[in-house]
């Protein structure tokens, strides 16, 4: 059908006159719906196959214990996840300890600021969330050496305040988008009713709001803890021999000695992680979170 | 009519929002607290603004103060300490660079059309079947929740040249007779971002196409268009500004990607990043390298911008 015909039927809409309907269309285009969606049901097939192939392949290969896929499987084992050295633990252990601590402080940042912004409606409200979320503006690799310039007078290179730091400014932004979204749910009668009955604002803000958060909170908790634990440009630059995030150990090894079996093992594990994540996420607040842009952060 | 606004109800639309407005003003009226939030006062507005100061003063200090000093650095000689343009104009007038920088633009340009076109059938797929999208969207997106370092062992094992399953099976299947060697060069690291791209890229755009109302789609084949081209004439053009952001993200990352060229051989092609890296570490150049980093920085922020202006003029003019 040209485009032609289809501003003719708009103008039939115009003239509230149909021209034609599915029901009589020619035989002609229902044997192309047909193989439209053949045609389709075969493009989402491939490219599911496409994008799950290399992780199912980084998963097969740690349960096989070489450097490789095997073409034929004759030794399933655990040994690749018996040979992970105590550093890659001590760098996991690392990651997780400073993701947890950066998700606590951007969200006691985040949820004073998302209530002051929403609720006192401030005139600078597009230009402080615009400033918050700078971070994720600029390419992580700059941010990076920005901060490495600033960390090594400082002294907060290569260690774990340093990357906590850094993983906090990131968060931050992520934290602020997340709770600013969830206060606009929360109707400010329900503060104003509190009010009313003596409370003072900030008791209102403690004892009506925070509860009322509490569910959304948790799950934005968990959503910037998992993005900490895979942050890798960002930290490239001030970790070192004493601060180590397990992206960036994982990463080093693959540069100096190439693809080890435990370092195979050690990112099945981060795949292990992310499904996990995922189906918490998915059983608790459904897919639906898991698309559109909110969630979109450059690794 | 004002008189009887339990009668107004019933008319139409139009009047039931005006009895709603009514109704609501005549029950807060009595309340001065139930003001509008934006006749607060000087005092008012101060208290609230105070909350915001702490997450304005850590983003100050490690975001602000750090990115600022990155670019006064970059403008002052690493050696005498004089102010001077020398790292921007010795960058922008090397060839060298430049190449790097236009084949690095190459890339991303090259992988972000790619990977878009690639994502958009299926993120329209996912956001018309909600069953689908329930089983499918957390599955495609886990690469998401993976650093781009495992994303890298993933492709080693899947196309180094003896050892990678894609070369195995070739030739086990008779179709090549010798392993091609694409990992270590610009095919491979293409191949990698174009992975990246594409997870990225349905996320985001299965968000765009779930805002479209189907029923325009609808409205468009009861008056005798077919399905695609109602999807190719309706939706599209509706979800045309999330098409552009996700573009200009999915752009941003590969200009500024350090970790897929380094792993997969950092020499051809020699991305921008890489070389940013070695002037800060191994050349011991930190001004030049801050010089770089700024206008790699100004290149990504400059195509997001421009996508965003180009956005507004197009929405505007239709």
């Amino acid at each position: 059908m040209t485009g032609g015909e289809f501003q003719e039927s708009g103008k039939a809409f115009g003239g509230s006159r149909g021209t034609r309907t599915r029901a009589n269309l020619p035989g002609r285009f229902r044997t192309g719906i047909r193989i439209g969606r053949i045609a389709l049901t075969a493009y989402v097939l491939l490219m599911l196959a496409l994008l799950a192939l290399p992780i199912v392949l980084v998963v097969v290969a740690s349960f096989q214990g070489g450097m490789e896929v095997a073409s034929r499987p004759d030794g399933w084992s655990l040994s690749a996840y018996e040979a992970i050295p105590t550093n890659y633990w001590d760098a996991l252990w690392f990651t997780i300890r400073s993701a947890f601590w950066a998700t606590i402080c951007a969200l006691v940042l985040a949820v004073p600021a998302a209530w002051g912004l929403v609720r006192g409606n401030l005139r600078e409200r597009r230009f402080v969330s615009a400033l918050v979320l700078l971070p994720d503006a600029v390419p992580s690799i700059t941010l990076g050496i920005a901060l490495l310039a600033l960390f090594v007078p400082l002294g907060l290179s290569n260690s774990f305040a340093g990357i906590t730091v850094a993983l906090t400014v990131i968060s931050l932004a992520m934290a602020l988008r997340f709770t600013e979204a969830l206060m606009g749910g929360v109707p400010e009668e329900l503060e104003q009713a509190a009010v009313t009955m003596g409370a003072s604002r900030v008791t209102a803000l403690t004892t009506v709001v925070l509860p009322l958060l509490a569910p959304g909170l948790a799950i934005a908790a968990l959503f910037v803890f998992v993005h900490n634990l895979v942050t890798f440009e960002l930290l490239l630059f001030i970790a070192g021999p004493r601060a180590t995030p397990i992206s960036v150990q994982l990463f080093s090894d693959i540069v100096d000695r190439g693809v080890l079996p435990q370092a195979i093992a050690m990112s099945a594990i981060l795949v292990y992680v992310g499904i996990a994540f995922h189906t918490l996420v998915a059983m608790t607040v459904g897919a639906r979170y898991l698309a559109g842009s909110a969630m979109a952060r450059k690794g | 009519m004002a008189d009887e606004p339990g009668k107004v109800e019933t008319v139409d639309g139009k009047a039931i929002a005006g009895y709603a407005r009514r109704f609501s003003m005549t029950a807060a009226s009595p309340e001065r607290l139930a003001q509008p939030s934006a006749d607060r006062g000087w005092r008012d507005r101060l208290f609230y603004r105070a909350f915001t100061f702490p997450a304005l003063l850590v983003v100050a200090g490690t975001a602000v103060l750090p990115l600022a000093l990155l670019l006064f650095w970059s403008l002052v000689d690493q050696r005498s300490g004089e102010a001077t343009l020398r790292y921007y104009a010795q960058s922008l007038a090397s060839p060298y660079f430049l190449r790097i920088l236009l084949t690095t633009i190459l890339m991303a340009a090259g992988v972000t059309v790619v990977s878009v076109m690639l994502a958009l059938p299926m993120a329209y797929v996912l956001a018309r079947h909600t069953l689908l999208r329930s089983i499918l969207v957390p599955m495609i997106s886990i690469p998401r929740m993976l650093p781009f370092v495992v994303v890298g062992y993933a492709m080693v094992l899947l196309l180094a040249p003896y050892t990678g399953v894609m070369n195995k099976a070739l030739i086990a299947a008779g179709i090549l007779s010798e392993p091609v060697f694409i990992l270590f060069g610009w095919p491979g690291q293409a191949i990698a971002f174009g992975y990246a791209g594409v997870v990225i890229a349905i996320a985001i755009l299965t968000g765009v196409f779930m805002t479209v109302d189907p029923q325009l789609e609808d409205a468009a084949v009861t008056l005798g268009a077919g399905r695609l081209e109602a999807a190719l004439t309706v939706s599209m053009p509706l979800a045309a500004p999330g098409i552009v952001a996700a573009a200009a993200l999915i752009f941003s990352t590969v200009v500024t990607s350090y970790a897929i060229p380094v792993m997969l051989n950092s020499r051809t092609p020699y991305m921008v990043s890489v070389l940013i890296y070695n002037n800060l570490y191994s050349l011991q150049e930190r001004h030049l390298a801050y010089a770089q980093a700024i206008i790699v920085t100004a290149l990504a922020i400059g195509v997001t911008t421009a996508a965003q202006i180009f956005l507004s003029r197009f929405g505007s003019r239709r």
